[in-house]
């Protein structure tokens, strides 16, 4: 797969890509964010005082504003706040690439499976992804956390992907339609290759561009959803992400005096959510040549 | 006095690649009551010439040079706000049916109806549904279908929609652009028969564009063949028709076949696309001419007299006057 | 298909999928840790008060039998009791249900008709720098963080310049005494504020980027030029020939975003203490009240599969091509 056409083909799209605003903006800023995520390893090791959990510097009984000792100020227990930033880059990270990516395997192979059998069971799986997209995955893991108490991260990730492979399956499921009836598969068909065969060897190498393109939204909707859940107190207790930063300085009641807490973590979900969605629409204009402004092609 | 008279109308659009001449020195003279039609393989400018006597040349397009007089006025040097008041009301356009020319959510009948009150504002609504129906009659569709959608139709029914449309404010001029691709042989026989007859009937000015010379033979007095943006042959229906004397034209209609001449069949070589970037001073159509010789490629061609109404643009003066030539 | 029979199918299709949910969620109940007694019935109340209570839901008898009573209980309006206030949960969900729509409707409507409105001039003037900073700030709304956002707005709008309430739906002084319905409303009203422009604010980013692309591939539509060549001016091409085509796939769109706003609106119900379904919710399950939980969750369901149905004959409506 990984021959010299492909890799041409993914060359001339780089250049397409990162001549568009939108997706320079967004690598830029994606690269920004990946530095505080590995900086984040390395800023506890600058003294216990910086662990974002348990960093609690004995001088400061309070939440205080930026200092030189602590560059964005600390929490109301007195640990740093720039040290958290920068766990929580690393949790959106983790968070939002591995919800994405699981919701794009299920997807495709839903996608891939639907588009091929076709019939009652492509129609019975598009109507339960139907469904499930229109549900609101919030209020999902809500009643879910009641049920089944604190979730550890890795099982939010986990429902996060079940709620949203269906958008990633339709696409893939309309691109495999298309290609079933390419002359290439029917060759495969007719020289004995097994249905399993043809999806997996000939199909999906064509549908993945595809899906990676898709992976962009999911994580945003992935990093949006995580934020929140934090936010409301029911995220993992032993990770530090942004959605927990902001729900620290709002059950403090430091809300209102507290602006070096309140905003950058915001900041943070915001342009890092903006970042992936740029990604995503500039990948749109590179797969989509009907999107590209005139004079170039 | 003509109707319409172009002269040197040159045309290019700005691409990325450079400037593309897609007309080319054309000038030609619209006759009231007298069908012209243009005919040429798909990108050889007849649609751009359509596009521009309507002013809905695309925004990479420019004018370099030449004239359109019409009733007075040169069209060329138009504003977008006086073009308003010229079309539908004054030119109008038949389009290809088979393209999405009818907006999906509105009915028919308004559709036309807002032709004919963008022009005529004051006209009241018993005259509009009068006008309505007449036009509807002109096009032959049953007046019970107005009401309906345009997906309701069939192409053959949109197609004379939009004829009817064309004609809703008695325009002087009409330019018909491909109006019967896309439609099957038995359907496009009838709209061609309905466009003769709506031409006959209101005496309206016709320009008729086609890639199909029968098809443009059908309906036209007059015929103008076009290649790589030039004019190359133009003359009567007969004279183009039955002796057609540019290479370029023998072969369109060498690429026809016909139960008389079953042993005459000459099947065209496939053809490279002209290049219509650079300015070559010599003949466009040297590389695909089987009669091409050293002259052609140094020299400009030029307009050669075949008769009072015919004429051939070539450098060979012996290929166009001599005998039916060998190819 | 007649339009009737078009409504019945699609009306069957909504009762069926909520029965799916329900049956999904009696048997998530039932794996979940802990005895589902425990989770249905508040173990505070007394022992003969418990006893009539398992009874009255059927908690004692087989798991079939159990699923048949809930079913019907679901249906009869009985949810059960809830732990923390102690009433009937059907009354108090009721009483919640009002301000969610209120604030849901009254958001989606404006930001969707404003949404519509901006996205059909950026898109006319594509490139233009009234588009790109519309289409820029459109970007930035969407990917806003709700309760982030609806902090910001509180801190500054509310806590700082003091033009709002920090929350709640209505001053308790001004109800308790004699005050006019039309003092009450404006009084709705000003607390409605905040969490609708936090919501407006959102949702219109999707909305105006939504129509956007719709009318940009609409005008390259054919019969945007035969309405050019019929002479007609350009807003008139732009509204009613380019506009009117483009809001159809918003309309659809519309449906899709539901679930994105349910969640936006019970944050948003959340800071600002507006006593709706989404922030009872959350109060639910932070404080282990089961029933009160489930019947929200439920309610909220149903909300969603009504408003899509909505949604879809909305559109079947509008679009001429759409056979029943």
């Amino acid at each position: 797969m990984l021959n010299k056409y492909s890799l041409q083909r993914f060359y001339k799209g780089w250049q397409i890509f990162i001549k568009n605003p939108l997706g320079k903006t967004g690598v830029i800023i994606l690269v920004v964010f990946m530095f505080m995520a590995i900086a984040s390893f390395f800023v506890p090791l600058i003294g216990p005082m910086y662990d974002p959990m348990t960093g609690i510097d004995p001088d400061i009984r309070v939440s205080t504003g930026p200092s030189l000792t602590h560059w964005l100020g600390t929490d109301n227990v007195g640990r740093d706040l720039l040290a958290q930033l920068l766990e929580g880059a690393k949790v959106a990270f983790i968070v939002g690439l591995s919800a994405a990516f699981f919701s794009i395997v299920i997807g495709t192979l839903v996608g891939m499976v639907a588009g091929y059998t076709g019939g009652l069971f492509d129609a019975f799986l598009m109507r339960t992804a139907d469904i499930i997209m229109v549900l609101p995955s919030l209020v999902i893991l809500l009643i879910l956390a009641s049920l089944f108490g604190q979730f550890n991260i890795w099982i939010i990730v986990f429902i996060i992907a079940i709620m949203r492979w269906p958008a990633v399956s339709r696409v893939i499921r309309s691109q495999t339609l298309s290609l079933k009836h390419r002359p290439f598969i029917e060759a495969s068909r007719v020289a004995g290759a097994s249905h399993l065969r043809i999806i997996f060897r000939h199909i999906m190498p064509n549908v993945l561009p595809l899906a990676f393109l898709y992976m962009t939204f999911r994580v945003t909707a992935a990093i949006l959803v995580e934020a929140a859940l934090s936010f409301l107190g029911f995220g993992d207790p032993s990770q530090v992400s942004w959605g927990m930063m902001l729900q620290w300085v709002w059950k403090s009641g430091h809300m209102f005096q507290a602006p070096y807490w309140l905003i950058p973590p915001g900041v943070c979900i915001s342009l890092l959510t903006l970042a992936f969605y740029m990604l995503g629409r500039a990948m749109d204009e590179v797969l989509d040549p009907r999107l590209r402004k005139e004079g170039q092609s | 006095m003509a109707l319409l008279s172009v002269k040197n109308l040159t045309i290019g659009y700005k691409t990325k690649k450079g400037l593309l001449k897609a007309v080319d020195n054309i000038s030609f003279d619209l006759e009231k009551g007298s069908p012209l039609g243009f005919v040429g393989e798909s990108g050889c400018g007849k649609t751009t010439i359509g596009m521009a006597l309507m002013g809905l040349l695309p925004e990479n397009a420019v004018i370099l040079d030449g004239s359109i007089q019409f009733q007075g006025e040169d069209l060329v040097l138009l504003k977008e706000k006086q073009w308003r008041r010229v079309r539908g009301a004054k030119i109008a356009m038949i389009f290809q049916a088979a393209m999405n020319a009818l907006n999906p959510v509105h009915r028919v009948e308004d559709q036309i109806k807002e032709a004919i009150i963008t022009h005529q504002p004051d006209m009241s609504s018993a005259d509009l549904t009068a006008r309505l129906q007449e036009l509807f009659s002109l096009v032959d569709i049953p007046v019970q279908r107005m009401k309906d959608y345009p997906h309701e139709y069939s192409g053959g029914m949109k197609q004379r929609v939009i004829i009817a449309m064309a004609l809703a404010c008695d325009p002087d001029l009409i330019i018909a652009d491909e109006p019967t691709t896309a439609l099957d042989v038995i359907v496009q026989d009838q709209i061609l028969q309905e466009i003769r007859k709506v031409q006959q009937k209101t005496r309206t000015g016709l320009i008729f564009i086609s890639h199909d010379i029968a098809v443009v033979a059908s309906v036209c007095d007059r015929i103008c063949v076009m290649y790589a943006g030039q004019l190359v042959e133009t003359g009567t229906k007969k004279e183009v028709f039955t002796s057609p004397r540019h290479p370029y034209t023998r072969s369109l209609l060498g690429s026809y076949l016909s139960l008389d001449n079953l042993n005459d069949i000459v099947i065209p070589d496939m053809q490279e696309s002209p290049d219509l970037l650079s300015d070559i001073g010599s003949c466009r159509f040297a590389d695909n001419c089987k009669v091409c010789s050293g002259v052609c490629r140094k020299e400009a061609p030029d307009w050669i007299d075949i008769s009072g109404t015919h004429k051939a643009f070539c450098c060979e003066p012996q290929i166009i006057r001599g005998s039916h030539g060998k190819t | 298909m007649k339009k009737s029979s078009y409504i019945l199918v699609k009306l069957v299709e909504v009762a069926f999928i909520f029965f799916v949910i329900l049956t999904v969620l009696f048997f998530l109940f039932r794996l979940s840790p802990g005895d589902p007694i425990s989770k249905m019935v508040d173990p505070m109340l007394t022992p003969e008060d418990m006893a009539h209570l398992i009874e009255q839901m059927g908690l004692d008898r087989p798991l079939w039998e159990q699923y048949i009573i809930y079913v019907k209980n679901f249906f009869t309006g009985n949810f059960g009791f809830s732990f923390h206030y102690g009433e009937q949960v059907s009354t108090i969900i009721l009483d919640k249900l009002k301000w969610t729509i209120l604030l849901f409707t009254t958001s989606t409507v404006l930001a969707a008709f404003v949404g519509v409105f901006l996205g059909k001039i950026a898109a006319w003037r594509k490139g233009s720098s009234l588009d790109n900073v519309m289409s820029i700030s459109a970007l930035v709304c969407y990917t806003l963080f709700i309760p982030w956002f609806a902090l910001l707005l509180l801190w500054i709008l509310g806590f700082k310049l003091g033009l709002f309430p920090l929350g709640g739906v209505l001053t308790p002084s001004l109800w308790v005494g004699n005050a006019s319905l039309f003092i009450r409303i404006l009084d709705v009203l000003h607390h409605l504020m905040l969490p609708l422009l936090t919501l407006f604010i959102i949702n219109l980013g999707s909305y105006l980027l939504l129509m956007r692309s719709s009318m940009l591939s609409v005008l390259r539509e054919d019969y945007i030029i035969t309405a050019r060549a019929k002479g007609l001016s350009e807003k008139v091409i732009r509204n009613k020939h380019a506009a009117q085509n483009a809001a159809l796939p918003v309309i659809t769109s519309v449906g899709l975003s539901l679930a994105f706003s349910i969640n936006g609106g019970a944050l948003t119900e959340q800071i600002f203490t507006w006593p709706g379904i989404g922030k009872e919710l959350i109060f639910a399950v932070s404080n282990n009240d089961y029933p009160l939980a489930q019947a929200c969750f439920l309610l909220i369901a149903l909300v969603v599969l009504v408003a899509n149905l909505i949604v879809d004959l909305l559109y079947a409506w509008l679009d001429p091509r759409i056979t029943y």
